[in-house]
């Protein structure tokens, strides 16, 4: 049994911005009251729901193929050094997997949504997922080119396309449903792309990303998922996808859609010598499309390392680079690409991106439906987030910012004329309550009873930078795993995955299918739930988009 | 530039081995995964692919192929970078090419398949990573996959063997961020091959024990090596007698993974596969034996890495 007493308040999602109130805490869980046990005294401090992470890639076979790739970047990285509490490792830009749980815990983010997990690999990213402790985890499917899903839309086999939809995100232990690059991941498989949404799909007839667009979306919300499409546009980072962007959020017809990285598709321009910001116009468009919900794959300045299973564009990255590509695709399912990558201040296509991020995150102008994150660790690790808080919260800093980058830019940006500034309420929401709200898990992102005992306190400081990289505690189920800064407690965290509804005879189907187009038995294929550590299972929502079920068993 | 097997089953039309032997050394490749194969996209099987042999020598893999290459011995970097070259359309003299055994027109006709195929794939054995050049052929190897991207589809891929080597690297690589090589004496993982590799710590008599699990470098480490371990208290978990467990001061039998323990194998293309085990046995798993260890050890006295320690070096 826990009491937080004295500290300021910050729960958005119950009506609570700012006000000084206790939080009890007992059994795990937030409750009304409780009877003896410790007391934190929190006076003078802020006290947050913890941090979830609607965007991340903390582990996986394409994350595990980046560590292996960058040996120099990890002799710069802080070492995480073994204790009695702690297991050896390394933080960087690709933390290990022990290491991303001290890392997130350590700043007050207790809830990750790995967002990229092929079926095929999915025992492996459980695996990571076992090793990465406190934090709980969900993890989302890739699905926009899995060939046995395109093979039935081509053929125009809608319903049984989404029970084979059904059965692959159960088959994976997934959460989400995940659609990288629609049609052109496929057609990346013969070494083509498919920018635009009318593009025909390389080894298809009928199909377009459009089509694929339309039809997943439609699926998640068919199944009730409690996550919406999970949705990696066509043509990422191209100077001009502005287009590309605003007709995905026509194609969706109203379906839920969850736009990740939004960043990376806000660009005007013809060519990385003229590429402009197009936020203005996408976050219109956004915000008129209550359907939606984003999260900001904002840039920061510095080396990183960018992964995504958008095989094209890493190779068109490793062409205007130069520097290591690394490609993995995966049978029928997906591809995969790792290109080390440094964003310079000096660099216009790279200021531009940077300020975008940032020009979302302030021109969206419902915080409930825009989330923050760097899609970790392509825009900047994880561990930066507070370096944004602040650029969003101190618009004098967000100026001084603006100096560092070429002054030609500035008439390519909005941000320069951008005023707003964040307030803690506010950075609660896109931080915790607004993304927990999003992924369905209404046990997470809020202190109101019956929620998880997940909570952040931190020491007021004017550089909210500092403020939120060092909490002075967090609390993780109802126990603390950081108390004066420091670790004191390392707890296994949970894994929560979605059982839809699907004809069982879908079975049926896949087998012979499946047999001829992999490479392995088909009953070696599924995870096993004895595989997935502290599996907790979740029922589909009872309507689209409300009041996902409480997790059972 | 890689991909998982299923990649090939389904779109290979150019399949290139290097350097290996896969009809004697990985004898179901052929069968499960490359020519033999009908594909999604191949649908007459062998008839719809074409094989390339690279090697020093004929081995029995070059029955199999369409198109055997003999390169003289410690010139296949030579090699690779001529193609690299040729695919980029630079101008070669036939000289260069005529001291790498082959000739300028077998090379250009490589190079020309290499550039049309649909979909091409370049197995690498260890006769490239692990002769003559080393990392230097790998990579190579891995540039010009890279490269003929630029022109279709590519990709490469190493041969890896023994056993399940390929998930002991997938893990020490979330667990430490590097493959092999790895260092924890300063209480977090460093890197460096060459010098913290087991050979070159046996070698140089750096350490005063060892523990050796799934391997027998007894057999295959170099004799200074293994006069080493034969010195120091050596410790071997494996299912049967080795040439290292005749060395060792402790040899624990333990159960066969796969056979009479479960456990996940890592392809070579670092696909898991859960093993089921067919029979039951008598001894404990490696897993539960390294348990035990642990759990042993962690009653003795504990030792803790000193932080100031860590800075100072």
């Amino acid at each position: 049994m826990l009491r937080i007493t004295g500290g300021t308040v910050y729960d958005p999602a119950n009506g609570v911005h700012g006000e000084v109130r206790d939080v009890c805490i007992a059994g795990g869980k937030v409750v009304a009251a409780v009877e003896g046990g410790r007391t934190i005294d929190a006076s003078g401090m802020v006290v947050f729901p913890g941090g979830v992470d609607v965007h991340t890639h903390v582990a996986g076979a394409a994350l595990n193929f980046a560590r292996g790739l960058i040996p120099e970047q990890h002799r710069k990285a802080v070492p995480v050094v073994h204790s009695k509490l702690r297991r050896a490792g390394l933080g960087g830009v690709t933390p290990t997997t022990f290491a991303t749980g001290y890392l997130y815990a350590g700043m007050g983010w207790t809830t990750v949504n790995e967002a990229a997990v092929p079926v095929l690999s999915a025992k492996h990213t459980h695996e990571e997922l076992r090793d990465t402790p406190i934090v709980d985890k969900t993890c989302c499917v890739l699905m926009a080119n899995n060939e046995l899903l395109l093979d039935l839309l081509e053929a125009g086999e809608y319903e049984r396309a989404r029970d084979v939809l059904a059965w692959l995100v159960w088959a994976a232990k997934a959460y989400g449903v995940k659609a990288v690059n629609p049609g052109g991941v496929a057609a990346w498989k013969w070494g083509k792309d498919a920018k635009r949404l009318s593009d025909p799909v390389e080894g298809y007839g009928k199909m377009t990303p459009g089509t694929i667009v339309a039809a997943l979306a439609r699926m998640v919300d068919d199944l009730h998922l409690p996550h919406p499409l999970h949705l990696h546009c066509n043509s990422l980072g191209n100077p001009g996808n502005v287009d590309v962007t605003l007709e995905t959020m026509k194609v969706l017809e109203g379906n839920r859609a969850h736009l990740a990285h939004l960043q990376y598709h806000a660009y005007g321009g013809d060519d990385w010598g003229t590429i402009r910001s197009e936020a203005v116009a996408v976050a219109d468009a956004f915000n008129a499309n209550p359907n939606l919900t984003a999260d900001a794959g904002a840039v920061l300045f510095g080396n990183t390392v960018t992964i995504t299973a958008d095989g094209p564009w890493q190779h068109l990255l490793f062409q205007l680079t130069g520097k290591k590509w690394a490609n993995l695709d995966v049978e029928n399912e997906t591809g995969c690409g790792v290109v080390p990558y440094a964003y310079k201040p000096g660099s216009p296509a790279n200021a531009v991106q940077w300020a975008v991020g940032l020009e979302l995150l302030l021109l969206i102008t419902d915080p409930w439906r825009i989330y923050l994150t760097t899609d970790h660790p392509n825009g900047a690790p994880f561990w930066r987030y507070p370096e944004i808080i602040r650029l969003l919260m101190d618009r004098d800093y967000r100026r001084e910012q603006l100096n560092t980058i070429p002054g030609a830019v500035h008439s390519r940006l909005v941000l320069p004329e951008l005023t707003r500034e964040y307030t803690l309420s506010e950075i609660a929401v896109i931080t915790s309550a607004g993304p927990a709200r999003a992924l369905g898990l209404p046990h997470k992102g809020h202190l109101g009873v019956g929620a998880d005992a997940d909570v952040a306190i931190f020491n007021v400081d004017k550089d909210p930078a500092r403020m939120f990289a060092y909490p002075r505690y967090v609390i993780k189920g109802g126990e603390v795993v950081i108390e004066e800064g420091e670790l004191r407690q390392v707890v296994e965290g949970r894994s929560f995955a979605v059982r839809p509804a699907y004809d069982e005879a879908v079975e049926a189907y896949l087998r012979p299918v499946f047999q001829q187009q992999y490479t392995m038995s088909f009953d070696n294929y599924p995870v096993g739930p004895d595989r997935v550590h502290g599996l907790e299972v979740v029922g589909p929502a009872t309507q689209a988009g409300r009041e996902p079920g409480e997790p059972g068993a | 530039m890689s991909c998982t097997l299923g990649e090939v089953k389904n779109r290979a039309d150019l399949i290139i081995y290097w350097g290996g032997n896969p009809a004697e050394c990985h004898p179901r490749h052929f069968t499960k995964y490359t020519i033999m194969q009908k594909g999604k996209y191949v649908p007459n099987g062998r008839k719809g692919r074409t094989m390339v042999l690279v090697d020093i020598r004929e081995t029995p893999s070059a029955k199999a192929a369409d198109i055997f290459l003999q390169v003289r011995p410690g010139k296949d970097f030579e090699v690779l970078t001529l193609l690299r070259a040729i695919v980029k359309g630079q101008r070669i003299d036939p000289r260069a090419a005529a001291e790498t055994g082959l000739t300028l027109e077998q090379l250009t006709d490589l190079a020309d398949r290499m550039k049309r195929a649909k979909f091409g794939v370049l197995f690498f054995g260890m006769g490239l990573s692990m002769t003559r050049g080393k990392h230097m052929n790998s990579a190579a190897a891995l540039t010009l996959a890279a490269e003929l991207n630029a022109f279709t589809k590519f990709v490469a891929m190493p041969m890896r063997g023994h056993g399940n080597v390929t998930g002991a690297d997938v893990v020490l690589r979330y667990t430490t961020g590097y493959p092999f090589g790895i260092n924890l004496c300063r209480g977090y993982p460093r890197f460096n091959p060459g010098e913290f590799s087991s050979v070159d710590l046996l070698v140089r008599g750096d350490v005063d024990a060892t523990l050796v699990l799934g391997a027998d470098p007894g057999a295959t480490m170099p004799q200074p090596a293994i006069d080493h371990l034969a010195r120091t208290p050596t410790i071997v978990l494996d299912p049967k007698v080795t040439h290292t467990s005749r060395l060792a001061r402790v040899h624990i039998t333990t159960a066969a993974t796969g056979i009479t323990a479960p456990g996940t194998v890592y392809r070579m293309d670092e696909v898991p596969l859960p093993l089921r085990p067919p029979l039951k046995g008598p001894y404990p798993s490696d897993e539960e034996v390294l348990r035990r260890i642990i759990a042993a050890v962690r009653k003795k006295p504990a030792w803790e890495p000193d932080p100031a320690g860590v800075m100072a070096g």
